[in-house]
């Protein structure tokens, strides 16, 4: 591993034998054999690997409390864990770490239609929630792609978006409480079924902390009434600007989509060479536009995006005509991963994002990298809400090609930055950006945060060494890795 | 070092600021000053924002507005307006309840507040639009969080932070609001005569289905007077449900709920302008225009406001009449508390209710006294106060910025 790492304790090294001893007294599933906890090494950021002290993996809250009390008065660090789902290594243990997994915090607990939400378990899989109260029409917005597998509690603290986020916001628009556990043990709960709470908004503090603040023990989410009726529109262009007009000119006219995507040239093709999804393959640019909302209301809009896109002189246009139809709209889309997988042995997923009317911008500035840089690109973005993923292929049998994959997608992020976008619009900090964290904060901003994360961890012992940076310099490692298509969860489409 | 200081500048808020922290100086922050929310304080020292205002950057087809924090809040909702957009979260008039005349204030006092209106539950309140800002915090440092897109997880999301701190962490210069486009159409299906259980009932029944409501609020027979709509009968209580989309959208939900509840005995539809106007008036408190008693709003789960409207608003064996609405579908109960006993026990009576069924409650309007010595939010947990303390400390090491404001001694 070439990333920093805070130092290791020795005293805590040196102590390992014990730490394993006292823990079994607290919790009765304490992993700390080899083969044991080799599989929590690592998460979705599969570069990095990093073998705990143990593993626990609590059932009750009382139990988290009393294993971060411990940990607490003996200077252990301790590092949470969802699914391990996550892309940006915010759940890469370290060589003196606790690592405590929620997974046994798999329960619904109640389902309450009334009050129109959920109370959940952390380790419940986002999926779980709706799938608990689809039977009567419900649903819980927020779709990260990998929703089949990543946990509810891994959400709060990624703050987890999904396609439709312009419309239904993300994690955080749609967390009414929690309950959680401080470093010092302390349990705290916050929210509830009611929407305002008391003081400051440590809810929305805590969603997308990335797990440095608290560990998440009970999640409260809202959960909607799905749409009368879904439709989607798929439309190719000559040129992305051309694209990014039409994108620029369905918000002017007064429409939220439910979501917006836009392919470019080289995924078009990649996609539907994989997934046989119907694409037109000779347009620069291809934008899938997902209406949703009363029946009437959606063939209204539907009417009005073709004729907007007319305007903005589309050369394809297709309206789903079925169900069956808007899902293969969407099926390219959803096998991005896997197709860029058979065109290339590697290749990194970056998670910029930029404002919307930049975006011919940036992919023309991308497009230039990839030329200085001899590396093939190709490029989705949600353009609802300006998120960016630009898929960097390289050949990892070829070292020389991986320092250059890892510099053009610094480069890129940068780029977002400079054009008044951000380092990542869903995937988190992590590990992965953390050395880019002085391209957007100068030292006040980071001291600020860092005297936050004091106010709830002063021994700086809850996920140490995410998200801000170590050293006060901004170095380019690490980005998601994929070899050969194959990730650590291959089957669970990103992006 | 005492007096009023009207900054023209960021960097003039930052100057005093550190200057202030350096003599241990505590400072009252003000922008119109239009809100007496939160608790009594006396300061030395006063920084009046007046001059920290004016739109910095309009994207309409970003969805977003960048403006220095004490811009006018009306401005900024006729600026949008102009390209047929608006702020999702209803901004709230609070001149009413305090000066019985309209006055929205500024957008920094709104954020300062959190204060959401009648579209809350289903577009989220400020909070959730407010994308990024600039401020300083009590050592004078310039710090900034969030950005202009929507989609953002680069470290802590500090707008949620200051949303709702009164002030109390810091001195908000820049900030920067998500938008929305205006519906282009809206209706209000009105139902009359219900009480409050059937009320709480009949938001339930609507909330499950997928019409989309936007406003759904119930003002019972003795606070309804105060409307004056030609198509409004303002005799009998009233449960409004709003919807909004493209017209033919529109007509047909309504018709739609029309259908849902056709066993009531009288309904009414108020029309686009009648039905603005309508939530424009609910929204803005006028209910409570001028009042000189407690107002007071508690954030509830939807089925225990019928249970909190027997206990405090209106059950006439045990002689309890405070006028009251709902709003938020059943998730918020706005309260006046009349003839206020010395012993604020009907508060700390709402205080034990909030605790034990995890609801929240806020006083918006009280007097001198109780704002000097009273707490007007619930009453947070030990733990919670502790850690409340600890946070504002990371921001302002001194409690130099509003000192008191939310909780004595914090």
């Amino acid at each position: 591993m070439t990333l920093q790492m805070p130092q290791a304790d020795e005293l805590v090294l040196n102590n390992k034998e014990n730490i394993i001893l006292d823990l079994k007294k607290i919790s009765s599933n304490v992993l700390f054999e080899n083969e044991e906890i080799t599989p929590y090494e690592t998460d979705g950021l599969t570069a990095y690997k990093q073998k705990p002290i143990a593993v626990v993996l609590p059932e009750t809250t009382d139990e988290v409390s009393k294993v971060l009390s411990y940990c607490f008065n003996n200077n252990v660090k301790v590092v949470p864990r969802g699914a391990g789902t996550g892309l940006s290594g915010g759940a890469l243990p370290l060589q003196d770490c606790i690592l405590v997994g929620l997974g046994k915090f798999n329960k619904i607990l109640e389902t309450d239609f009334e009050n129109r939400c959920v109370v959940a378990q952390p380790g419940v899989t986002n999926l779980a929630i709706t799938n608990a109260v689809q039977h009567e029409g419900f649903y819980y917005a927020p779709d990260p792609s990998s929703q089949i597998a990543c946990s509810i509690g891994g959400n709060i603290a990624e703050n987890s978006g999904g396609v439709h986020s312009l419309k239904y916001g993300t994690t955080t628009n749609n967390v009414l409480g929690v309950e959680m556990v401080l470093m010092d043990g302390t349990v705290l709960r916050i929210g509830g079924k009611n929407l305002d709470s008391e003081g400051y908004d440590l809810l929305g503090l805590i969603t997308g902390s990335e797990g440095l603040l608290g560990v998440i023990t009970e999640v409260t989410v809202k959960i909607l009434k799905k749409p009368q009726s879904v439709r989607a529109v798929l439309i190719g262009f000559d040129t992305i600007e051309d694209s990014g007009n039409c994108v620029a000119d369905i918000i002017s006219k007064g429409i939220v989509p439910a979501g917006m995507e836009i392919m470019d040239r080289p995924l078009i093709k990649a996609t539907d060479d994989y997934a046989k999804a119907g694409y037109p393959r000779d347009v620069e640019s291809l934008l899938i536009v997902e209406l949703d909302g009363t029946e009437s209301e959606v063939d209204i809009l539907i009417e009005k995006v073709l004729e907007i896109s007319k305007a903005n002189k589309a050369s394809y246009h297709r309206a789903s005509a079925s169900d069956e139809e808007r899902l293969r709209f969407w099926k390219g889309r959803k096998a991005a991963f896997p197709a860029l997988g058979v065109i290339s042995p590697d290749y990194i997923c970056m998670d910029g994002s930029i404002p919307r009317n930049k975006l011919a911008d940036v992919l023309g500035e991308i497009y230039k990298m990839s030329k200085k840089y001899g590396l093939g690109v190709a490029n989705c973005f949600h353009a609802g809400d300006g998120n960016l993923h630009p898929l960097i292929m390289y050949d990892s049998n070829n070292p020389k090609e991986l320092k250059k994959a890892e510099e053009f997608g610094a480069d890129i992020l940068k780029y977002c930055v400079k054009v008044g976008g951000v380092l990542t619009g869903e995937h988190g900090v992590g590990i992965e950006k953390r050395d880019l964290m002085c391209e957007m904060f100068n030292d006040n901003d980071i001291q600020q945060q860092l005297r936050l994360k004091k106010a709830f961890d002063d021994k700086n012992l809850l996920n140490p060494g995410k998200v801000y940076p170590i050293l006060h310099r901004c170095a380019e490692e690490g980005r998601i890795h994929i070899h050969k298509g194959k990730t650590k969860f291959p089957d669970l489409p990103r992006f | 070092m005492s007096g009023v200081f009207q900054p023209a500048n960021e960097s003039q808020i930052s100057d005093f600021i550190r200057d202030s922290a350096k003599s241990n100086n505590p400072i009252e922050v003000v922008g119109y000053n239009t809100k007496a929310i939160g608790r009594y304080i006396q300061c030395s020292q006063t920084l009046d924002l007046s001059k920290i205002k004016g739109i910095v950057e309009y994207m309409p087809e970003e969805l977003y507005i960048k403006v220095c924090a004490n811009t006018s809040m009306l401005e900024v909702m006729d600026l949008l307006k102009s390209k047929k957009q608006m702020l999702g979260f209803e901004p709230v008039d609070y001149g009413y309840l305090y000066y019985g005349k309209s006055n929205y204030g500024s957008v920094g006092g709104a954020i300062g507040c959190n204060l959401s209106g009648s579209r809350r539950f289903k577009a989220g309140a400020l909070r959730d639009h407010l994308l990024g800002f600039r401020a300083v915090n009590g050592s004078g440092e310039i710090i900034k969080s969030g950005g202009t897109v929507v989609k953002n997880v680069t470290g802590y999301d500090l707008s949620k932070l200051v949303a709702g701190s009164y002030g109390t962490l810091s001195v908000l210069s820049e900030v920067v609001l998500k938008v929305l486009p205006e519906p282009e159409y809206s209706e209000t299906f009105i139902i009359y005569n219900l009480d409050s259980l059937q009320a709480i009932n009949a938001f339930s029944k609507v909330m499950k289905t997928s019409l989309e409501i936007s406003g759904a609020c119930y003002f019972p027979k003795n606070n309804i007077n105060f409307f004056r709509l030609n198509d409004l009968d303002n005799t009998h209580s009233v449960l409004a449900l709003r919807v909004e989309g493209p017209k033919k959208s529109v007509i047909e939900r309504v018709s739609s709920l029309q259908s849902i509840f056709k066993e009531m005995k009288k309904t009414t539809i108020l029309e686009l302008y009648q039905s603005k106007l309508f939530w424009k008036i609910a929204s803005n408190l006028e209910c409570f225009s001028n009042s000189p008693n407690v107002v007071a709003k508690i954030s509830l789960a939807p089925t225990d406001a019928n249970s909190f409207v027997k206990q405090f608003c209106d059950d006439s064996i045990i002689g309890i009449n405070n006028k009251y609405f709902i709003d938020w579908a059943g998730g918020l109960v706005w309260i006046e508390i009349d003839n206020l006993d010395p012993s604020y026990l009907i508060i700390e009576k709402i205080k034990k209710f909030c605790t034990q069924s995890n609801a929240h409650m806020t006083i918006v309007k009280s007097n001198m006294t109780y704002r000097s010595t009273g707490s007007f939010l619930t009453s947070a947990s030990d733990d919670l106060k502790s850690l409340t303390s600890r946070i504002k400390k990371s921001f302002d090491p001194k409690s130099i910025l509003n000192p008191g404001k939310m909780y004595a001694g914090i």
